[in-house]
């Protein structure tokens, strides 16, 4: 369960983090200054962090059966990572509620 | 004001339109249906963007209930360097 919102929430972010991306990157084609460009930065390597997210807790073989494993990876590890994908998306929601207006 | 002013105008969806709605309330005032006419958007999208540029400070109305007039607001002349830095970039 708690690797299942894990998993879940780090494809939630990939999402939002690829609108965002998709937004930014429109603006930086058109306006290339500073602000843009660092908000593509910004989204593109938070992008990357949640693509490694969905690779090395849905995607690897290995890796995906040692986290689903209570004896390898304790649940308050499992709570600890939930958490933190969690309060990213609810941050990330945010942004783009306020992005795509 | 200038975070402000810079995401407002290039750090949304919606930026590009209102940095055009911008440049038009520079050269006069003018009221939602007009600068719908000019510059052939929606009425209605007009109308959101004039609330967004309000509610971030940067554009004022002249207050009168029907067919107020917009224009740019005393921050904004006061940040007009940054606006024009954007507006160059914008068509």
């Amino acid at each position: 369960m708690l690797v299942r919102i894990v998993q879940v929430f780090a494809v939630l972010n990939t999402v939002l983090l690829a609108g965002l991306l998709y937004v930014w990157g429109r603006n930086w084609w058109q306006i290339r200054s500073k602000h843009t460009l660092g908000l593509v930065m910004f989204s593109f390597f938070l992008l990357g962090e949640n693509l490694m997210m969905v690779y090395f807790f849905i995607l690897h073989p290995g890796l995906n059966a040692w986290i689903h494993n209570d004896q390898m990876v304790p649940p308050i590890a499992q709570t600890a990572l939930a958490l933190l994908r969690v309060l990213q998306f609810i941050g990330l929601a945010f942004l783009t509620w306020v992005t795509w207006d | 004001m200038e975070a402000a002013l810079w995401y407002v105008l290039s750090g949304t969806r919606g930026g590009a339109n209102r940095a055009r709605i911008l440049r038009a309330l520079d050269e006069r005032p003018r009221n939602a249906n007009q600068l719908a006419e000019d510059l052939e958007l929606d009425y209605k999208t007009v109308r959101h963007h004039l609330e967004v540029l309000e509610d971030n400070n940067v554009v004022t109305d002249s207050g009168d209930d029907y067919g107020k007039v917009y224009l740019p607001s005393e921050s904004t002349r006061v940040h007009w360097d940054t606006v024009e830095e954007i507006l160059e970039k914008v068509t």
